[in-house]
Protein backbone atom coordinates (compact mmCIF):
# COMPACT_ATOMS: atom_id res chain seq x y z
CA UNK A 1 0.00 0.00 0.00
CA UNK A 2 3.08 2.16 0.62
CA UNK A 3 4.54 0.86 -2.43
CA UNK A 4 1.33 2.14 -4.23
CA UNK A 5 0.76 5.46 -2.87
CA UNK A 6 4.84 6.47 -3.04
CA UNK A 7 4.19 5.63 -6.94
CA UNK A 8 1.32 7.63 -7.32
CA UNK A 9 3.49 10.44 -5.87
CA UNK A 10 6.08 9.99 -8.53
CA UNK A 11 3.76 10.29 -11.21
CA UNK A 12 1.91 13.01 -9.86
CA UNK A 13 5.00 14.76 -9.83
CA UNK A 14 6.40 14.15 -13.46
CA UNK A 15 3.07 15.17 -14.62
CA UNK A 16 3.35 18.40 -12.77
CA UNK A 17 6.68 18.79 -13.90
CA UNK A 18 5.49 17.72 -17.43
CA UNK A 19 2.67 20.35 -17.72
CA UNK A 20 4.95 22.81 -16.42
CA UNK A 21 7.71 22.32 -19.18
CA UNK A 22 4.91 22.69 -21.93
CA UNK A 23 3.57 25.89 -20.06
CA UNK A 24 7.36 27.36 -20.52
CA UNK A 25 7.86 26.23 -23.71
CA UNK A 26 4.48 27.93 -24.99
CA UNK A 27 5.19 30.93 -22.93
CA UNK A 28 9.04 31.23 -24.92
CA UNK A 29 7.27 30.52 -28.49
CA UNK A 30 4.91 33.30 -27.55
CA UNK A 31 7.52 35.57 -26.45
CA UNK A 32 9.41 34.73 -29.78
CA UNK A 33 6.22 35.85 -32.14
CA UNK A 34 6.23 39.16 -30.14
CA UNK A 35 9.63 39.97 -30.81
CA UNK A 36 9.51 42.56 -33.91
CA UNK A 37 12.89 43.49 -34.85
CA UNK A 38 11.29 46.36 -37.20
CA UNK A 39 7.88 47.18 -37.21
CA UNK A 40 6.55 48.47 -40.81
CA UNK A 41 9.58 48.18 -42.01
CA UNK A 42 10.42 49.84 -45.74
CA UNK A 43 12.78 48.89 -48.30
CA UNK A 44 13.80 49.34 -51.73
CA UNK A 45 14.96 47.12 -54.86
CA UNK A 46 16.64 49.62 -57.56
CA UNK A 47 17.79 49.21 -61.20
CA UNK A 48 18.31 51.50 -63.99
CA UNK A 49 14.86 51.72 -65.29
CA UNK A 50 12.64 51.47 -62.10
CA UNK A 51 12.87 51.00 -58.19
CA UNK A 52 10.57 48.83 -56.33
CA UNK A 53 9.66 49.89 -52.92
CA UNK A 54 8.55 47.16 -50.21
CA UNK A 55 6.33 47.72 -47.00
CA UNK A 56 5.35 45.51 -44.66
CA UNK A 57 3.79 45.15 -40.83
CA UNK A 58 7.17 43.73 -39.03
CA UNK A 59 10.39 42.50 -39.74
CA UNK A 60 13.15 40.17 -38.56
CA UNK A 61 16.24 39.69 -39.04
CA UNK A 62 17.29 36.19 -39.64
CA UNK A 63 21.35 37.45 -40.36
CA UNK A 64 22.65 40.41 -41.31
CA UNK A 65 21.44 40.63 -45.12
CA UNK A 66 18.44 38.98 -44.76
CA UNK A 67 14.97 39.86 -43.48
CA UNK A 68 12.06 38.30 -42.71
CA UNK A 69 9.38 40.45 -43.55
CA UNK A 70 5.55 39.59 -42.35
CA UNK A 71 1.72 40.65 -42.50
CA UNK A 72 0.74 42.81 -45.33
CA UNK A 73 3.74 42.54 -47.27
CA UNK A 74 3.78 44.78 -50.66
CA UNK A 75 5.91 45.53 -52.82
CA UNK A 76 4.92 48.31 -55.55
CA UNK A 77 6.48 49.76 -58.34
CA UNK A 78 5.49 52.23 -61.38
CA UNK A 79 4.20 48.81 -63.31
CA UNK A 80 3.26 46.73 -60.62
CA UNK A 81 2.73 45.68 -57.20
CA UNK A 82 2.57 42.31 -55.35
CA UNK A 83 1.20 41.40 -52.17
CA UNK A 84 1.69 38.40 -50.02
CA UNK A 85 1.97 37.57 -46.36
CA UNK A 86 5.75 36.35 -46.23
CA UNK A 87 9.39 37.03 -48.06
CA UNK A 88 12.60 36.63 -47.19
CA UNK A 89 14.41 40.12 -48.30
CA UNK A 90 17.61 40.17 -49.11
CA UNK A 91 19.70 43.76 -48.42
CA UNK A 92 23.14 42.95 -50.28
CA UNK A 93 21.68 41.01 -53.04
CA UNK A 94 18.67 43.06 -53.68
CA UNK A 95 16.56 40.01 -53.79
CA UNK A 96 13.04 38.85 -52.50
CA UNK A 97 11.49 35.30 -52.29
CA UNK A 98 8.64 33.98 -51.02
CA UNK A 99 6.80 31.17 -50.82
CA UNK A 100 3.13 31.60 -49.78
CA UNK A 101 0.51 32.74 -51.53
CA UNK A 102 0.65 36.22 -53.86
CA UNK A 103 -0.73 38.37 -55.85
CA UNK A 104 0.82 39.82 -58.77
CA UNK A 105 -0.90 43.08 -59.92
CA UNK A 106 -0.26 45.42 -63.26
CA UNK A 107 -2.25 47.43 -65.80
CA UNK A 108 -5.24 44.60 -67.36
CA UNK A 109 -3.10 42.00 -65.36
CA UNK A 110 -3.58 39.40 -62.41
CA UNK A 111 -1.17 36.90 -61.26
CA UNK A 112 -2.03 34.50 -58.60
CA UNK A 113 0.89 31.88 -57.21
CA UNK A 114 2.00 30.00 -54.66
CA UNK A 115 4.99 32.24 -54.12
CA UNK A 116 8.03 34.29 -55.98
CA UNK A 117 11.69 35.27 -56.45
CA UNK A 118 12.23 38.85 -57.05
CA UNK A 119 16.38 38.84 -58.77
CA UNK A 120 18.91 41.01 -60.92
CA UNK A 121 17.40 44.26 -59.41
CA UNK A 122 13.70 43.21 -59.90
CA UNK A 123 14.56 42.47 -63.86
CA UNK A 124 13.34 39.34 -63.50
CA UNK A 125 10.48 37.72 -61.44
CA UNK A 126 9.73 33.90 -61.03
CA UNK A 127 6.41 32.93 -59.99
CA UNK A 128 6.28 29.48 -58.44
CA UNK A 129 4.08 26.84 -58.45
CA UNK A 130 0.51 26.55 -60.21
CA UNK A 131 -0.58 30.07 -61.03
CA UNK A 132 -2.79 31.62 -62.55
CA UNK A 133 -2.63 34.68 -65.22
CA UNK A 134 -5.91 36.85 -66.04
CA UNK A 135 -5.15 39.03 -68.69
CA UNK A 136 -7.89 41.90 -69.85
CA UNK B 1 -37.26 22.10 -52.57
CA UNK B 2 -35.72 24.74 -50.49
CA UNK B 3 -32.72 23.26 -50.62
CA UNK B 4 -32.07 21.91 -54.03
CA UNK B 5 -32.75 25.88 -55.28
CA UNK B 6 -30.51 27.01 -52.89
CA UNK B 7 -27.85 24.40 -53.19
CA UNK B 8 -28.27 25.00 -57.38
CA UNK B 9 -27.56 29.16 -56.82
CA UNK B 10 -24.83 28.55 -54.98
CA UNK B 11 -23.26 26.02 -57.97
CA UNK B 12 -24.43 28.70 -60.34
CA UNK B 13 -22.74 31.44 -58.29
CA UNK B 14 -19.68 29.59 -57.66
CA UNK B 15 -19.65 28.71 -61.35
CA UNK B 16 -19.70 32.31 -62.34
CA UNK B 17 -16.81 33.17 -60.08
CA UNK B 18 -14.54 30.68 -61.83
CA UNK B 19 -15.46 31.56 -65.53
CA UNK B 20 -13.69 33.45 -67.79
CA UNK B 21 -15.12 36.75 -68.92
CA UNK B 22 -15.67 38.36 -71.97
CA UNK B 23 -12.30 40.02 -73.47
CA UNK B 24 -10.17 38.07 -71.29
CA UNK B 25 -7.23 35.87 -71.56
CA UNK B 26 -6.77 33.31 -68.79
CA UNK B 27 -3.47 31.25 -68.41
CA UNK B 28 -3.03 28.42 -65.80
CA UNK B 29 0.18 26.90 -65.74
CA UNK B 30 1.53 24.51 -62.71
CA UNK B 31 5.03 25.25 -62.31
CA UNK B 32 4.78 28.84 -62.15
CA UNK B 33 6.03 31.68 -64.77
CA UNK B 34 9.18 33.69 -65.25
CA UNK B 35 9.14 37.09 -66.25
CA UNK B 36 12.06 38.56 -68.07
CA UNK B 37 10.72 42.50 -67.86
CA UNK B 38 13.86 44.18 -69.59
CA UNK B 39 14.09 41.20 -72.98
CA UNK B 40 9.96 41.61 -72.87
CA UNK B 41 8.54 37.98 -72.62
CA UNK B 42 7.49 35.57 -70.11
CA UNK B 43 8.21 31.82 -69.46
CA UNK B 44 5.00 29.58 -68.78
CA UNK B 45 6.17 26.06 -67.71
CA UNK B 46 4.54 22.45 -67.65
CA UNK B 47 1.15 21.80 -68.69
CA UNK B 48 0.00 25.45 -70.26
CA UNK B 49 -3.76 26.34 -70.71
CA UNK B 50 -4.37 29.46 -72.07
CA UNK B 51 -7.89 30.19 -73.05
CA UNK B 52 -9.39 33.32 -74.72
CA UNK B 53 -11.95 34.92 -77.17
CA UNK B 54 -10.44 33.79 -80.27
CA UNK B 55 -8.22 31.37 -79.08
CA UNK B 56 -7.76 28.00 -76.67
CA UNK B 57 -4.46 27.03 -76.55
CA UNK B 58 -2.74 23.66 -74.49
CA UNK B 59 1.06 23.03 -74.79
CA UNK B 60 3.94 21.73 -72.36
CA UNK B 61 5.42 25.15 -71.82
CA UNK B 62 4.91 28.51 -73.65
CA UNK B 63 6.94 31.79 -74.29
CA UNK B 64 5.07 34.82 -74.44
CA UNK B 65 6.12 37.85 -76.01
CA UNK B 66 4.86 41.49 -75.07
CA UNK B 67 4.98 45.01 -75.97
CA UNK B 68 4.12 47.57 -73.43
CA UNK B 69 2.93 45.05 -70.43
CA UNK B 70 2.23 41.80 -70.02
CA UNK B 71 -1.09 41.77 -71.78
CA UNK B 72 -0.05 43.34 -74.71
CA UNK B 73 1.11 39.73 -76.25
CA UNK B 74 2.75 40.44 -79.77
CA UNK B 75 4.41 36.24 -79.79
CA UNK B 76 3.29 33.18 -78.71
CA UNK B 77 5.76 30.16 -78.65
CA UNK B 78 4.53 26.85 -77.68
CA UNK B 79 6.46 23.89 -77.21
CA UNK B 80 5.19 20.05 -76.75
CA UNK B 81 1.96 18.33 -78.10
CA UNK B 82 0.55 21.74 -78.81
CA UNK B 83 -3.38 22.14 -79.40
CA UNK B 84 -4.32 25.15 -81.16
CA UNK B 85 -7.73 25.66 -81.82
CA UNK B 86 -9.34 28.95 -83.37
CA UNK B 87 -12.80 29.94 -83.76
CA UNK B 88 -12.10 33.85 -85.26
CA UNK B 89 -9.98 31.90 -87.89
CA UNK B 90 -11.90 28.62 -88.14
CA UNK B 91 -8.92 26.25 -87.84
CA UNK B 92 -7.06 24.31 -85.50
CA UNK B 93 -3.64 22.38 -85.18
CA UNK B 94 -1.54 19.98 -83.22
CA UNK B 95 2.39 20.04 -83.39
CA UNK B 96 5.09 19.68 -81.33
CA UNK B 97 6.16 23.34 -81.85
CA UNK B 98 3.56 26.97 -82.46
CA UNK B 99 4.63 30.21 -83.37
CA UNK B 100 1.92 32.52 -83.56
CA UNK B 101 2.49 36.27 -84.48
CA UNK B 102 -0.35 38.40 -83.34
CA UNK B 103 -0.27 41.56 -85.33
CA UNK B 104 0.24 39.97 -88.66
CA UNK B 105 -1.96 36.74 -87.67
CA UNK B 106 0.51 34.90 -88.86
CA UNK B 107 0.92 30.79 -87.67
CA UNK B 108 3.40 28.27 -88.08
CA UNK B 109 2.81 24.70 -86.54
CA UNK B 110 6.90 22.86 -86.63
CA UNK B 111 7.61 18.83 -86.21
CA UNK B 112 6.94 15.62 -86.88
CA UNK B 113 3.00 14.85 -87.40
CA UNK B 114 2.16 18.77 -87.62
CA UNK B 115 -1.32 19.00 -88.79
CA UNK B 116 -3.17 22.40 -89.63
CA UNK B 117 -7.06 22.24 -90.36
CA UNK B 118 -9.44 24.39 -91.35
CA UNK B 119 -13.04 24.43 -92.73
CA UNK B 120 -11.99 23.77 -96.45
CA UNK B 121 -8.58 22.70 -96.21
CA UNK B 122 -6.52 20.28 -94.53
CA UNK B 123 -2.45 19.99 -94.51
CA UNK B 124 -0.26 17.79 -92.80
CA UNK B 125 3.81 17.86 -92.73
CA UNK B 126 6.82 16.16 -90.46
CA UNK B 127 8.76 19.74 -91.11
CA UNK B 128 6.36 23.14 -91.20
CA UNK B 129 3.28 24.28 -91.52
CA UNK B 130 3.08 28.58 -91.99
CA UNK B 131 -0.42 29.97 -92.87
CA UNK B 132 -0.85 34.11 -92.91
CA UNK B 133 -4.23 34.60 -92.65
CA UNK B 134 -4.42 38.47 -93.49
CA UNK B 135 -2.62 37.96 -96.80
CA UNK B 136 -3.54 34.63 -97.21
CA UNK B 137 0.19 33.25 -98.26
CA UNK B 138 0.92 29.73 -96.96
CA UNK B 139 3.92 27.56 -96.55
CA UNK B 140 4.24 23.78 -96.33
CA UNK B 141 7.87 22.24 -96.27
CA UNK B 142 9.21 19.06 -95.39
CA UNK B 143 9.03 15.27 -95.36
CA UNK B 144 5.42 14.11 -95.85
CA UNK B 145 3.91 17.59 -96.33
CA UNK B 146 0.38 17.51 -97.67
CA UNK B 147 -2.34 19.51 -98.76
CA UNK B 148 -6.14 18.75 -99.49
CA UNK B 149 -9.30 20.04 -100.06
CA UNK B 150 -12.74 18.74 -101.94
CA UNK B 151 -11.22 18.88 -105.16
CA UNK B 152 -7.11 18.54 -104.92
CA UNK B 153 -4.67 16.52 -103.19
CA UNK B 154 -1.21 17.52 -103.66
CA UNK B 155 1.77 15.87 -102.01
CA UNK B 156 5.54 17.05 -101.77
CA UNK B 157 8.06 18.69 -100.27
CA UNK B 158 7.16 22.28 -100.79
CA UNK B 159 4.33 23.55 -101.01
CA UNK B 160 3.98 27.35 -101.51
CA UNK B 161 0.82 29.55 -102.37
CA UNK B 162 -1.90 31.40 -101.51
CA UNK B 163 -5.38 30.97 -100.34
CA UNK B 164 -7.99 33.99 -101.61
CA UNK B 165 -9.33 36.47 -98.93
CA UNK B 166 -12.94 35.15 -99.56
CA UNK B 167 -14.58 35.15 -95.62
CA UNK B 168 -16.88 32.33 -96.76
CA UNK B 169 -14.66 29.47 -98.73
CA UNK B 170 -10.64 29.30 -98.33
CA UNK B 171 -9.81 28.78 -102.08
CA UNK B 172 -6.39 27.91 -103.90
CA UNK B 173 -5.37 30.93 -105.94
CA UNK B 174 -1.49 30.05 -106.29
CA UNK B 175 0.59 27.17 -106.03
CA UNK B 176 4.25 26.94 -106.30
CA UNK B 177 5.05 22.97 -105.61
CA UNK B 178 8.81 21.57 -105.31
CA UNK B 179 10.39 18.32 -104.82
CA UNK B 180 13.68 16.69 -106.04
CA UNK B 181 12.56 13.60 -106.41
CA UNK B 182 8.65 13.68 -107.03
CA UNK B 183 6.01 16.27 -106.29
CA UNK B 184 2.05 14.51 -106.83
CA UNK B 185 -1.30 16.40 -107.41
CA UNK B 186 -4.47 14.78 -107.78
CA UNK B 187 -7.12 16.71 -109.40
CA UNK B 188 -10.69 14.79 -110.13
CA UNK B 189 -10.01 11.48 -111.83
CA UNK B 190 -6.16 13.05 -113.34
CA UNK B 191 -3.10 12.30 -111.33
CA UNK B 192 0.17 14.43 -112.08
CA UNK B 193 3.69 13.66 -111.14
CA UNK B 194 6.62 16.33 -111.97
CA UNK B 195 9.48 17.78 -110.26
CA UNK B 196 7.92 21.43 -109.88
CA UNK B 197 4.33 22.35 -110.60
CA UNK B 198 2.65 25.33 -110.51
CA UNK B 199 -0.62 26.88 -110.43
CA UNK B 200 -2.20 30.02 -111.28
CA UNK B 201 -6.47 30.56 -110.78
CA UNK B 202 -6.43 33.48 -113.08
CA UNK B 203 -5.09 31.47 -115.98
CA UNK B 204 -7.15 28.27 -114.24
CA UNK B 205 -3.72 26.07 -115.48
CA UNK B 206 -1.32 23.77 -114.00
CA UNK B 207 2.10 23.61 -114.99
CA UNK B 208 4.49 20.68 -114.69
CA UNK B 209 7.71 20.98 -115.17
CA UNK B 210 10.76 17.84 -115.61
CA UNK B 211 9.66 14.25 -115.15
CA UNK B 212 6.29 15.04 -116.03
CA UNK B 213 3.86 11.83 -115.80
CA UNK B 214 -0.02 12.68 -116.09
CA UNK B 215 -2.29 9.78 -115.59
CA UNK B 216 -6.61 9.92 -116.58
CA UNK B 217 -8.46 6.56 -116.27
CA UNK B 218 -6.29 3.67 -118.06
CA UNK B 219 -4.36 6.25 -119.98
CA UNK B 220 -0.75 7.28 -119.00
CA UNK B 221 1.62 10.56 -120.49
CA UNK B 222 4.99 11.16 -119.82
CA UNK B 223 7.44 13.93 -121.22
CA UNK B 224 9.01 16.70 -119.55
CA UNK B 225 7.20 19.59 -119.63
CA UNK B 226 3.17 19.68 -119.39
CA UNK B 227 -0.03 21.60 -118.70
CA UNK B 228 -3.28 20.84 -117.47
CA UNK B 229 -6.17 23.13 -118.45
CA UNK B 230 -8.75 22.72 -114.78
CA UNK B 231 -11.45 24.77 -116.46
CA UNK B 232 -12.31 22.53 -119.33
CA UNK B 233 -9.73 19.23 -118.07
CA UNK B 234 -7.73 18.74 -121.06
CA UNK B 235 -3.87 18.16 -120.88
CA UNK B 236 -0.76 18.71 -123.05
CA UNK B 237 2.32 17.35 -122.71
CA UNK B 238 5.82 17.71 -124.62
CA UNK B 239 9.15 16.18 -124.53
CA UNK B 240 13.14 18.07 -124.86
CA UNK B 241 14.87 17.39 -128.36
CA UNK B 242 16.74 14.29 -127.35
CA UNK B 243 13.59 12.52 -125.56
CA UNK B 244 10.00 11.71 -126.61
CA UNK B 245 6.41 11.93 -125.11
CA UNK B 246 5.10 8.34 -124.06
CA UNK B 247 1.79 7.21 -123.87
CA UNK B 248 1.10 3.89 -122.01
CA UNK B 249 -3.03 2.93 -122.84
CA UNK B 250 -3.55 0.37 -120.38
CA UNK B 251 -6.28 -2.44 -120.89
CA UNK B 252 -8.70 -2.44 -117.71
CA UNK B 253 -11.15 -4.96 -118.71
Amino acid sequence: MLGISVALTFIVIIFSKQISIKNINLSVIQNNLSNIDISEPKFAISNDSKKIHITAKEGNFLNNDKILLNKKVKFKSNDFSIETDKVVFDRNKQTAESRSKSIFKSKNTTISSDGFNIYDNGKKIIFYGNSLIVLK
Amino acid sequence: MRIIFKIAIVILFSFNAIARENGETEITTEDGIEVFQDEKYYLLKKNVKISSDNFNLNAKDVKIYFDTSLYDITELNAKGDVNFNSLKFRLSSRSQKLKFEVKIEKLRVDGEKSQLITEDIEMYSDGFIEVNNLNGDFKLEGPNSILSNDSIFIKSEKIHGKFSNNEDKKEIILLNIVDERESYIKNNNTEMYAKKINFDNKTSIIELIDDVIIIRNSEKISGDYGTLDTKNNSYKIKSNNDTKVKVVIQNNE
